[in-house]
């Protein structure tokens, strides 16, 4: 039997209250979300393969953190930023802000360093630069490669299947626990018709559901592997 | 003029892949159930999120009550709010709508927002709480409810909202045989008085008596 009020419609006149923290905090969330989910960015069909690709990547890296020829470093960075002009702007634009505060929190760190010694200011310029390409070839090698193929690289190359393990189930728990974030804060969005005065507290219950589903879903992930004939030994992975 | 009109909907998640809603069109008038079909992947959910303002297509028009639905409109917080306020939307996965500590509060908190007294949000709670049958879990964590209960705990609160429009993602799925009755008792009553229907559901037989009209997808 339905209550009397439910029965007609209410005259309602919503006051104005800030909600942009939500819809920011969920737009956010689903850009991140649909760039783990899609993760072609800009992989090619016939695409170097990711093994080779790390190999280059790596070699490269190390290459730029031993050398002591500046003429290097700049073709380095030539190449790399003519390679990057080729990209959409937004995506160069995410490149680089990420290359930008790995820059400058090398800078930070060296900062006491050029005030005690400034004869050394160039050396210190140098290692910052390697900062800035080594960050700058890394996002390169993950916007070019998918997930799995960059976790297939890393098996490829003998790194330790614990690592690749925890390193992909990382990446999905992210996605999983990412989308319930997501939803939990669309449904509260969507039931907030009003003045909430209690936002934190909301969030914050948000927080806590996430945190209790994650543990729900990394025990019943472990009891499935149990079930599989899991024995608490990594190495066989 | 329906009260609801979609027009030409086209509708895709990746602007290089197929749409998966392409040029649909039609029109819900107030009071009707219109039943949405079609297999899994078919862009049911899809059609449900741009109803509830969630998603919005690529080309179309979507008009609520006259009035156009655009991403830019909904910004505007109050309107926004009115929107949402008056268009409530029961997900398929109840987990992702309870974000509260107590099965109370989960209900009470839409009506906290709009401005009643103390006495009206407890009598809205309670009568919602009272017509789902979970009176007695007042105090409980939603967390740690079963499916079912939880189902009803978030149909509660949306029902708390007094919305005119009830927008439904597969309801029946993880109820039992008793709260499926129950349900489309609901169903029925909540039609009666005049809301609007929108069900998404694999299970065309169950609601073939409360629906006025079927879109396939």
């Amino acid at each position: 039997m339905l209550p009397d009020w439910m029965k007609k419609s209410d005259n309602y006149a919503p006051p104005r209250d800030g909600g942009a923290f939500v819809v920011k905090t969920i737009n956010s969330i689903g850009l991140v979300l649909s760039r783990l989910k899609v993760q072609r960015g800009h992989e090619k069909e016939h695409a170097l393969p990711a093994v080779l690709k790390l190999f280059i990547v790596l070699s490269v890296i190390v290459l730029i953190s031993v050398t002591q020829s500046r003429l290097l470093l700049i073709g380095v960075l030539a190449v790399t930023e003519l390679y990057l002009s080729t990209w959409p702007a937004e995506d160069i634009l995410s490149i680089v802000k990420a290359c930008v505060f790995a820059a400058v929190l090398a800078f930070i760190i060296m900062l006491p360093a050029m005030i005690l010694k400034p004869y050394g200011i160039g050396n210190n310029l140098i290692v910052i630069l390697k900062v800035f390409l080594s960050v700058e070839l890394m996002n390169i090698f993950n916007h070019t490669t998918q997930w799995n193929h960059i976790t297939g690289a890393l098996r490829k190359i003998h790194i330790p299947g614990i690592f690749v393990f925890t390193l992909d189930i990382t990446l999905k728990y992210i996605v999983l626990l990412g989308t319930l974030i997501n939803d939990l804060l669309t449904s509260l969005r969507l039931r907030s018709v009003g003045k909430n005065n209690k936002k934190y507290q909301s969030v914050g219950g948000v927080m806590g559901v996430t945190f209790m589903k994650s543990t729900e879903m990394s025990k019943e992930m472990y009891e499935a592997m149990v079930c599989r004939g899991f024995t608490d030994d990594y190495s066989g992975l | 003029m329906g009260y609801i009109k979609l027009s030409n909907i086209t509708f895709t998640y990746n602007d290089d892949e197929k749409p998966i809603i392409s040029d649909l069109s039609f029109c819900v008038d107030r009071g009707q159930c219109v039943l949405i079909l079609g297999d899994n992947g078919s862009g049911k959910s899809t059609l449900l999120r741009i109803l509830n303002g969630l998603s919005f297509p690529q080309s179309g028009e979507y008009l609520f009550d006259g009035e156009k639905i655009t991403e830019n409109c909904l910004k505007d917080n109050v309107k926004s709010k009115l929107f949402h306020k008056e268009i409530g939307f029961l997900f398929q996965n109840p987990d992702v709508m309870l974000f509260n500590a107590k099965v109370y509060d989960e209900v009470a908190f839409g009506p906290r927002q709009m401005g009643l007294s103390d006495d009206e949000v407890d009598r809205r709670t309670k009568d919602c709480m009272r017509m789902m049958g979970i009176e007695d879990l007042y105090d409980k964590a939603p967390y740690h409810l079963s499916g079912g209960q939880k189902k009803k705990v978030a149909l509660a609160s949306v029902l708390a909202l007094n919305p005119s429009v009830l927008v439904l993602d597969e309801p029946f799925a993880g109820l039992d045989k008793k709260s499926e009755t129950f349900l489309m008792d609901l169903l029925f009553e909540l039609k009666e008085s005049g809301k609007t229907l929108i069900i998404a559901t694999h299970d065309e037989a169950r609601l073939e008596r409360l629906r006025d009209v079927s879109l396939r997808l």
